[in-house]
Order: C-alpha cells, then sequence, then structure tokens
C-alpha cells in the first residue's frame, strides 16, 4: 500500500483528498442521498477547480 | 403514531452522547455505527480512516506534543482528532516518516486533515446521541 500511494502523481493524490474530503462533508451536512450526490458532486469539482486555479496563478512565479 | 416513533428514536441522554463520541474517536464511524446509521457510520469509516492511513503510507509527519514549535504543536492536535490511528501510527508506519519529498508532505496534511474530519464526525455522533440531531 505504501509503494502505491508513495507512487502517485501530484494530482492523483489532490483527486484522493478531494474524494474522501467531499463523501465526509456530503453525509455531514445534507440527510437525503439525492442532497449527498448533489453536494458531493459540486464540493469534488469546486475543490479540483479551486487547485487547479491557483495552480495556473502560481504558475509564472516558478518559472 | 409515526411521529411518536421519531420522537422515541430521537430521545438521547449525556451518557449516550459521551459514549458514542468516544467510540467515533477511537474508531472512525464506530460512534455512528452504534447509533445504528449504517450508512454514515461505513461512509465515515472508509473516508477518514482512508485518508488517515494513506497519510502514513505516504509517509507524512506525525506530530507529538514534545515539538517545540507551536504550528507542530496545533498539528498535534489534528492529528489526535484521529484517535486510534494516532496511537498504531508507528506501527501502521513501521518505515518512519519522510516529508523532504512532496508525497511526505502530503501526507501530513491528509493525516491532519482526517483528525479534523474525525473531530467533526464525534460532534455530529455526540449531537445525535443527545437527540438533537437526527
Amino acid at each position: 500500500m505504501s509503494a502505491l500511494l508513495g507512487s502517485l502523481t501530484h494530482f492523483q493524490a489532490m483527486v484522493f483528498f478531494a474524494l474522501t474530503v467531499s463523501v465526509t462533508f456530503a453525509f455531514l451536512s445534507k440527510q437525503s442521498t439525492a442532497e449527498r450526490v448533489k453536494y458531493f458532486l459540486w464540493a469534488f469539482v469546486a475543490f479540483l477547480m479551486v487547485a487547479i486555479g491557483i495552480g495556473w496563478l502560481m504558475y509564472p512565479f516558478s518559472q | 403514531m409515526e411521529e411518536a416513533i421519531k420522537k422515541e428514536e430521537r430521545a438521547g441522554s449525556a451518557a449516550t452522547g459521551i459514549a458514542v463520541a468516544v467510540a467515533g474517536w477511537i474508531v472512525p464511524g464506530l460512534g455512528h455505527l452504534l447509533l445504528r446509521r449504517w450508512g454514515k457510520a461505513a461512509a465515515y469509516f472508509v473516508c477518514v480512516g482512508g485518508l488517515a492511513c494513506a497519510g502514513l503510507a505516504m509517509r507524512g509527519g506525525v506530530f507529538s506534543w514534545g515539538d517545540p514549535d507551536l504550528f507542530d504543536r496545533l498539528g498535534f492536535f489534528a492529528d489526535l482528532g484521529t484517535g486510534g490511528i494516532y496511537f498504531c501510527a508507528h506501527w501502521i508506519q513501521s518505515a518512519g516518516s519522510d516529508v523532504a519529498h512532496a508525497t511526505g508532505d502530503y501526507g501530513t496534511r491528509m493525516f491532519a486533515t482526517a483528525g479534523m474530519l474525525n473531530l467533526l464526525t464525534v460532534l455530529e455522533a455526540f449531537e445525535i446521541g443527545l437527540g438533537r440531531r437526527i
């Protein structure tokens, strides 16, 4: 398991993080299954989009 | 009749609240399992437990109370939120931490996040145990 997770790319690690946190938030904040699915999708996509957006904003400073 | 059943289901006590909160802190999802919230119990066990174990498997750092830096001590409280996993961390992570690499740094954040998420689930279990929440 350590070898598998240790070889994750940055993006894969971010997707795993976003997935687990979004599912937990969905179960914590919503009661019905439909609401949970909707909230999970929204939070998961928001996590990825914000991270990619901030990544692009920081890109010029890495040169 | 249905309302009476719902009311009975919601009736809780401080003892129940504390017991499920402690159980949920030791093992993520255990508090909800004792409250017969099967779906939530499974989701929290897989997600919070998975995130914590992934953080350790990625050789993330585990903070201890003895760290001199104030932020490290805050990290200790976050890590402590994982409960039983924190106390088994050195056994799960037999190779030790390696925060010199990005993967280890991510693992540190994942483990701390799992601790904070588990504290949120513990609070929810406590409220359900008290009968304040469905």
